[in-house]
């Protein structure tokens, strides 16, 4: 179970990075979205081995629990990333309203060094 | 101690209130300086209370450690919450002569308090988690006033400051899980214990690595900096002299809290890689500054030089040179930030901060030109300014380890500044040309100036006051250091609390 889950946050890592690395702000934004549900992923499996263990509630069941605080950290984790995208998202499209495309080789290609802004 | 909470409550509830009341006005904006300067007085309350040592420690809805939030401040965070206290403060005042009340936008108050407060919570949180949501408060906000009144141009620098700090953020939580995973906690004090013996385990290492990147990542040290340059100049002036001020000194203030009062004190590997790094920071900085041809962007560039000087001090990790670390910090945010609203003055007056096209400024309103001379120098690091104080401390740091390669690079990068900052004074100051105007009679400039004169003289005194802002420094690196005193603190206060009656 512990091994899946590495297996899996190492392929989101690798998809995120290679997404992130792309010259579209589109697969960028998306390269994000991979890469924050990979490190949500990999904080879950901070609570160690699930299996056989009882989920972290008051039933009154004696036993081994699962270690609740990791999720506690992804459920704020979450709304983070979820406030972010969101922020994104608008950005894009202004980017995109405002300059027709949203391809950085576009953008800032080299035909367009960093100039005075004033 | 239930005040510790305030100066994160306090800008919380401005912003609200901001907020709440809409449309800008002048008793709107009394409102948000009015809590800035509450702010900074009760930060140097703080200073004053804690000038001896000690802690200030709120183990938040009195739930106990590893399972709630602790917040404590001693003296170094009381220190930065003055120093965020008293930019915010001037930078806001300076905002309200600049631009006229009609102009401004309803969401630009609310948001630069919830900087603040994103800022001041860094500085006083004792968890690695509560930091991170921190920086995400500080850096979200900063987000939407970098886009907030930007236009094409701005909205595409924009994209890439936000894009890689988006990806330290989600590197600063994998580094966040794995310190729990690693060792079962997050508090501050508990990974100080935990850590303690763990200093040659390759997995501390790794972690710790990644962490530095992430902090790095936000001080903007080499080769992770690329993001400032572009970006800052693109904001409005008081914005610009807060971000240059504050934002980057949050990365390096948690880099010294995570090597002095979480980690264990003998990652010889992880000083030595932060020094050298410092070293590449300062001079591909200086350069970088020299290579732009308008105020802002010289400025910009400059943040990045001085975030090498504060990183080598770190690096150096002696007691002397961590002190000289916060002398440089004080004087340094003082002075950036001051910086930049003068160029924000030059603006006014030339209509461009360009260097080939401003003039006469020298000859038609010389205080300004006098302003700008103090703090370009005390940035060069000329005596009896307060530059030249944190240079030396961590020049005389750096001789007693024998880093002879990276004194003289400082020493480089320094005469460097000088050079650059000779560079605005002969453009839009000493340069005479009939065909320039200087818009005198733009009633503005008075009154910002005034501003800039209130942060000269406050960088003037600590120039000539040195020593006790030095015994305070020693002081703050002393406490921070303790990470024995630290722990018996917090458990003390647990206890307390436990006696009262404690959450599960």
């Amino acid at each position: 179970m512990q091994l899946d889950t590495s297996i899996l946050v190492g392929v989101l890592f690798a998809c995120g990075t290679f997404l992130i690395l792309q010259r579209s702000f589109v697969k960028i934004l998306f390269g994000f979205i991979i890469l924050s549900n990979a490190v949500n992923l990999l904080i879950l499996a901070m609570s160690g081995e699930p299996s056989r263990k009882l989920a972290p509630l008051m039933t009154g069941e004696s036993g081994a629990r699962v270690d609740p605080l990791p999720q506690a950290l992804i459920l704020t984790a979450i709304v983070i990333g979820f406030g972010v995208t969101a922020y994104l998202v608008v950005l894009l499209y202004r980017l995109f309203l405002d300059h027709q495309t949203t391809n950085a080789a576009d953008l800032y290609g080299p035909s367009k060094p960093p100039e005075d802004p004033s | 101690m239930n005040a510790v909470v305030l100066p994160v409550l306090l800008p919380l509830l401005t912003a609200v209130g901001l907020l709440l009341w809409g449309r800008p006005s002048p008793a709107r904006r009394m409102l948000a300086a009015g809590s800035a300067a509450a702010q900074l007085g009760l930060a140097m309350g703080l200073v004053v209370r804690l000038a001896e040592g000690g802690w200030f420690i709120l183990p938040v809805g009195r739930w106990a450690v590893p399972y709630g939030i602790v917040l404590s401040i001693d003296l170094l965070a009381a220190l930065m919450l003055t120093l965020s206290g008293l930019t915010s403060l001037a930078c806001l005042i300076y905002g309200f002569f600049e631009l006229p009340v009609r102009w401004e936008h309803p969401l630009r108050l609310p948001l630069v308090q919830f900087l603040v407060m994103g800022i001041n919570l860094a500085f006083i949180t004792g968890d690695l988690f509560n930091l991170f949501v921190a920086f995400e408060v500080m850096l979200i906000s900063s987000y939407a006033l970098l886009t907030l009144e930007a236009d094409n141009w701005d909205i595409k620098q924009a994209y890439p400051y936000i894009a890689v700090n988006l990806v330290g953020s989600a590197l600063f939580l994998a580094a966040a899980g794995l310190v729990y995973a690693l060792t079962g906690t997050l508090n501050y004090s508990e990974l100080a214990q935990v850590t303690a013996g763990m200093s040659s385990d390759p997995r501390l290492l790794a972690v710790v690595l990644l962490l530095m990147v992430v902090f790095a990542l936000k001080a903007g040290v080499f080769p992770l900096y690329h993001w400032l340059p572009n970006s800052y100049p693109t904001l409005p002036l008081p914005l610009a002299a807060l971000y240059a001020g504050m934002l980057t000194k949050v990365g390096i203030y948690v880099i010294f809290r995570m090597l002095t009062t979480v980690l264990p004190h003998d990652l010889a590997f992880v000083h030595g890689l932060l020094a050298w790094m410092a070293g590449l920071t300062m001079l591909l900085g200086v350069l970088g500054a020299i290579s732009r041809n308008y105020v802002r962007g010289i400025l910009s560039f400059h943040i990045l030089s001085q975030v090498g000087f504060m990183i080598l001090a770190i690096g150096l990790f002696t007691p002397l040179s961590l002190a000289a670390a916060v002398v440089y910090i004080v004087h340094h945010i003082v002075v950036k930030s001051s910086l930049f609203l003068l160029s924000g003055i030059v603006l006014v007056l030339n209509k461009t901060d360009d260097l080939d096209r401003g003039a006469n400024l020298w000859r038609v309103t010389p205080w300004v030109g006098v302003l700008f001379l103090a703090q370009a120098m005390s940035l060069a690091g000329l005596p009896p300014l307060s530059g030249f104080w944190g240079k030396y401390l961590i020049l005389v740091a750096g001789l007693e380890l024998k880093e002879y390669v990276l004194v003289a690079v400082s020493l480089v990068a320094s005469v460097l500044t000088l050079f650059s900052m000779l560079k605005i004074w002969l453009g839009p100051f000493w340069r005479e040309d009939e065909s320039v105007t200087v818009q005198v009679n733009d009633s503005r400039w008075r009154p910002m100036a005034a501003v800039v004169t209130g942060l000269t003289v406050i960088s003037l005194m600590i120039g000539f006051g040195v020593e006790g802002v030095f015994r305070l420094a020693q002081q703050a690196t002393a406490t921070a250091m303790d990470q024995p005193g630290y722990a018996l603190a917090v458990q003390k206060t647990l206890a307390e609390v436990k006696a009262k009656g404690l959450n599960p």
